[in-house]
């Protein structure tokens, strides 16, 4: 294993295993069980470019849709339509 | 199948579980049926569906399993079998376009994006939204699964009757298309692409 660069910022330009990385950083990500994920993670990024960038960008975009994408208030009535509908087929 | 197997719930417990366990996701599944469907009335018609099917099948529900999954796949199959149906309007989606980007789970994973963290940052409300919602259903769907709702790839598999592979696969399609959408408004806005250098 190639772990001598962690945090030494020498990150690699090329990613050996684009398909294979990406796929498990975005796994990651996304809150997949995946044992000793973290250690994973913080050395890929530690090592590779190219898997540092993807990660960082993932994270940026998932992080605006949660907290920037509009939401709806839901209709008031809509919490009394359906309990009056519950109450005729029960 | 335990579905058939399965006790019946007393008027008690299906009351409770439809209160405790059903109503707080009102507003998850209300946002889910606006994000598939544009519009609020066509929205509270499919959450009513959903709400009122939920009710009618209590009993296939098992306590102590995820509700909230439960009453996103509800109101999926209802948007797919009832809505998609009904809806007087064109599909609008370009099914060619999802068909050609389906049939396998084989992802090109070297595609790589010039879109840029900072740019993201500044990005408004409305810009996130709209190049969300201008994704073709099927992509948007897992987006809004995953991302918005944070459910597992586990959950999204069941919700969407599909393989976990395949959940992985169309996710990360998705994903692309939204950077691709997100990085023509930063260029709108005046962010240096890596293109442009």
């Amino acid at each position: 294993m190639e772990n001598n660069l962690e945090g030494s910022g020498e990150r690699k330009l090329q990613c050996s295993d684009v398909s294979k990385c990406f796929q498990l950083l975005e796994s990651i990500l996304d809150g997949a069980n995946i044992p000793d994920s973290q250690e994973i993670l913080k050395s890929k990024l530690a090592k590779c470019q190219p898997c540092f960038e993807h990660y960082h960008l993932e994270q940026a975009i998932k992080e605006v849709l949660k907290n920037k994408c509009t939401k709806h208030e839901v209709p008031s009535e809509l919490v009394a339509n359906i309990r009056q509908k519950i109450e005729e087929i029960k | 199948m335990s579905e058939v197997q399965r006790k019946k719930y007393t008027e008690q417990e299906k009351n409770r579980i439809f209160d405790e366990e059903f109503m707080p996701h009102i507003d998850s599944m209300y946002n889910f049926g606006y994000r598939l469907t544009f519009d609020e009335d066509d929205a509270k018609d499919l959450v009513q569906d959903t709400y009122l099917k939920a009710y009618r099948f209590i009993n296939s529900f098992e306590q102590g399993t995820n509700a909230k999954a439960w009453l996103f796949r509800i109101l999926k199959n209802s948007f797919i079998n009832d809505y998609r149906k009904k809806s007087k309007q064109p599909a609008k989606v370009d099914y060619q376009e999802v068909e050609t980007y389906y049939n396998s789970e084989d992802v090109d994973y070297k595609m790589t994006s010039d879109l840029r963290v900072d740019s993201l940052k500044d990005m408004l409300g409305d810009e996130i939204s709209n190049a969300l919602n201008s994704l073709a259903v099927d992509f948007r769907t897992v987006i809004i699964l995953c991302d918005l709702e944070g459910f597992t790839y586990e959950e999204m598999a069941k919700i969407l009757d599909i393989p976990i592979g395949t959940v992985r696969s169309r996710l990360h399609r998705a994903r692309n298309l939204l950077k691709d959408k997100l990085r023509s408004y930063a260029q709108n806005m005046g962010y240096k692409t890596d293109e442009e250098e």
